[in-house]
């Protein structure tokens, strides 16, 4: 019960808090009112917002996949290889990247629910070798992992920098990429299945259904998000390197727990995530336009995520706990 | 009940956000008409990455010019120095209505994108350090052509020598293969040895990728591959202070290897002290950050670029605006032009201590 209470109301703070930094920020600096910078600042997170959708769905079940940063690089690397250095049709490359996406969650999806390994074991590992798999690549090619490869077409770079209607693409993927996920958790047999497994994977086990392809299935979504990310983030830029998405490793987990996901499984929602990601853009563009440096904008994040968690903590098993100690006390003074 | 009533106010703060953002969107528009003063203009000045002293210093100087001159710089940049940082910095500062931005790049051609969004809302757009493609930029304040620094490597190791005419066994060490400034420095280099020392034999190039971990274990196996090594030339600011330290692991001085090349005197200061090594060169990176945010003022101010036009500059004179053909690009505009700092410093034991950069 307080589960379906609680989340929609972390929700109305969660957006309470974007219009909150639009107030702010807009009378800081008036120009942050301009809905066209709104909307193009999408262009700058959609990266981690892709990903930070389907990371929820493997949060709920009680996992956690932070493989997803190396696989952006490695995704980045297969499509520039395989178009610019293989010459094969530039959407054929990307389709083929964004499956080695899905075939890295596999690999993690598969050992962790079948081989029982832990999720952050399994997925520390996978970061440390889809990079290096990234780095090998790009060595292999003869372009040296520093430069990156480049010389993509016009058409490639429409993918994240186009617009239609004045509405810039990242924001139509990023409008795509949440009703994909929602509709899968929210309003499937699947997505239900999610949250049983998350809550108790053996009851839900006992129940008839089949956690452990439950489990490898979202750590597949979640590769493959990584992959549409890894690509999206290539078009943006406009080269293709291994490196990219290194920094998102952090973002990725705040906008998933600011969005109200529980670390330990079972609740949670990618409404909270679609949320939380905005607000970390906005308060990232915000802040640089309020002139802040950026090299100090991870100190006001760090601050809003122990808030927000600490928030999200007050609530009725917070009190109930509160009530266990405090009789306590009054024993141990009588 | 409670479910709805969330929804209706979310509803209702929805449509009063979208009311505010549209008056917004108006006054942000009117901003830009009008003439900007002096103290109005803006310059964001971008470096590589944050917490690095070359940068830092940099910075140092930038700030100096802006209080001379009376204009504002805000120094802008991400502790991870990857595209992807730089691009969200370039686009928060046109979003925010900067007036010019004087940028470090680490990637040639990974900015374009952002740079060409950045010259269609009227920044102007100069480079320094390490440049982009000269269509994207106006000025390029250049620490030195190729002819210049490749020389000035070679008789830095030349200079420590007792009979540099002889055969020598010397090795290149730097950041990575494909890195645009140092290649062509190496690649004068390499043509100068074979002119003026022809004798001399590169038996290695090895390369760090910027990383202090990695440049200090390459360093070690260049001592280790070649004990009978003459030089290493190290035209990077992380490959030189992991040579020298390298070489100091294995108790090595200046007498047994030469070891030289281009960083800032703060990060070598110890090894000179040492005996390690003997002397290293650099440009002065706070006049060069004071210049690129000095040009990046003018432009703002309105002024237009002329290749071959001299450009006056508080306490450094008069500055040539030459051609990009100079550092070897085939693109070519009057608007497009590359500034060389006018001197360079080779420190030693003697004037280590005057610098702090």
């Amino acid at each position: 019960m307080s589960m379906f209470n609680k989340i929609p109301r972390w929700n109305l703070t969660l957006f309470v808090l974007i219009v909150a930094e639009i107030i702010v920020f807009g009378m800081m600096n008036p120009r942050f009112w301009n809905v066209t910078i709104l909307l193009n600042s999408f262009n700058d997170f959609i990266a981690l917002a892709i990903i930070g959708f389907f990371v929820t769905l493997v949060v709920i079940t009680g996992g956690i996949d932070i493989s997803g940063v190396s696989i952006i690089g490695l995704t980045s690397v297969v499509t520039g290889l395989l178009s610019q250095v293989a010459g094969i049709n530039i959407w054929i490359s990307i389709f083929c990247a964004i499956l080695i996406g899905g075939l890295c969650g596999l690999l993690n999806g598969v050992l962790i629910a079948y081989g029982r390994v832990q999720a952050m074991v399994m997925t520390l590992g996978g970061m440390l070798l889809y990079r290096g798999i990234a780095i090998v690549l790009v060595g292999l090619s003869g372009v040296s992992t520093y430069e990156g490869i480049s010389g993509f077409s016009e058409g490639f770079g429409q993918i994240a920098n186009g617009e239609v209607m004045g509405i810039p693409h990242a924001v139509l993927l990023f409008i795509i990429m949440f009703l994909i996920a929602y509709i899968l958790l929210h309003r499937t047999r699947y997505g239900r299945y999610i949250y049983l497994t998350g809550i108790n994977q053996n009851t839900a086990e006992y129940s008839g259904i089949n956690t452990k392809k439950i489990i490898a299935s979202t750590y597949v979504l979640s590769g493959l998000s990584a992959g549409i990310a890894g690509v999206v983030l290539t078009s943006y830029l406009g080269s293709a390197r291994s490196d990219y998405g290194s920094e998102y490793l952090m973002p990725i987990l705040t906008v998933v727990v600011l969005g109200g996901t529980f670390i330990t499984g079972g609740k949670g929602g990618v409404v909270g995530t679609a949320l939380a990601s905005i607000i970390l853009g906005f308060m990232q563009v915000g802040l640089q336009m309020a002139g802040v440096s950026t090299q100090y904008i991870g100190l006001a994040t760090g601050v809003l995520l122990i808030v927000s968690v600490a928030f999200l903590g007050i609530n009725s098993e917070f009190r109930f706990n509160m009530k266990r100690i405090l009789p306590q006390k009054q024993n141990i003074g009588g | 009940m409670g479910r709805l009533k969330s929804i209706k106010l979310l509803i209702l703060v929805a449509i009063a956000t979208l009311f505010i953002a549209a008056c917004g969107a108006d006054k942000g528009a009117s901003v830009d008409g009008k003439k900007k003063d002096d103290k109005d203009i803006q310059v964001v000045f971008i470096p590589k990455m944050t917490g690095n002293a070359f940068f830092e210093s940099g910075n140092n100087g930038a700030q100096e010019m802006a209080k001379k001159v009376g204009f504002k710089v805000k120094y802008d940049g991400a502790p991870e120095g990857t595209v992807a940082n730089q691009v969200q910095i370039i686009n928060s500062a046109v979003n925010s209505g900067a007036d010019a931005i004087a940028i470090s790049s680490v990637s040639s051609d990974g900015l374009n994108q952002a740079l060409k969004k950045a010259l269609a809302a009227g920044v102007k757009v100069v480079t320094w350090d390490s440049d982009v493609d000269p269509k994207y930029r106006s000025v390029y304040v250049n620490q030195g052509t190729p002819e210049i620094l490749g020389k000035m490597l070679v008789d830095m190791a030349a200079g420590q020598m007792d009979k540099p005419d002889d055969a020598k066994k010397i090795a290149w060490f730097y950041s990575s293969p494909t890195v645009p400034d140092q290649n062509s420095w190496v690649n004068y280099a390499n043509k100068y040895i074979k002119e003026k020392y022809p004798k001399w034999e590169v038996v290695t190039t090895q390369f760090g990728d910027a990383n202090e971990q990695k440049s200090l274990q390459v360093g070690g196996s260049i001592l280790d591959s070649y004990p009978d090594i003459d030089a290493v030339i190290c035209p990077d600011s992380t490959a030189l202070p992991a040579m020298a330290q390298a070489a100091e692991n294995k108790g090595l001085k200046a007498g047994d290897v030469i070891i030289t090349g281009f960083a800032s005197p703060n990060s070598m200061r110890q090894f000179i002290e040492n005996g390690t090594i003997n002397n290293h060169g650099l440009w002065d990176v706070k006049d060069q950050g004071a210049l690129a945010v000095y040009v990046a003022y003018w432009l703002a101010k309105g002024n237009n670029l002329k290749v071959g036009d001299s450009i006056e500059v508080p306490d450094m004179g008069s500055v040539k605006v030459e051609p990009n053909t100079i550092q070897g690009y085939d693109y070519t505009a009057d608007d497009s032009g590359i500034i060389v700092l006018p001197e360079r410093i080779v420190f030693t034991k003697d004037n280590t201590k005057d610098y702090n950069f």
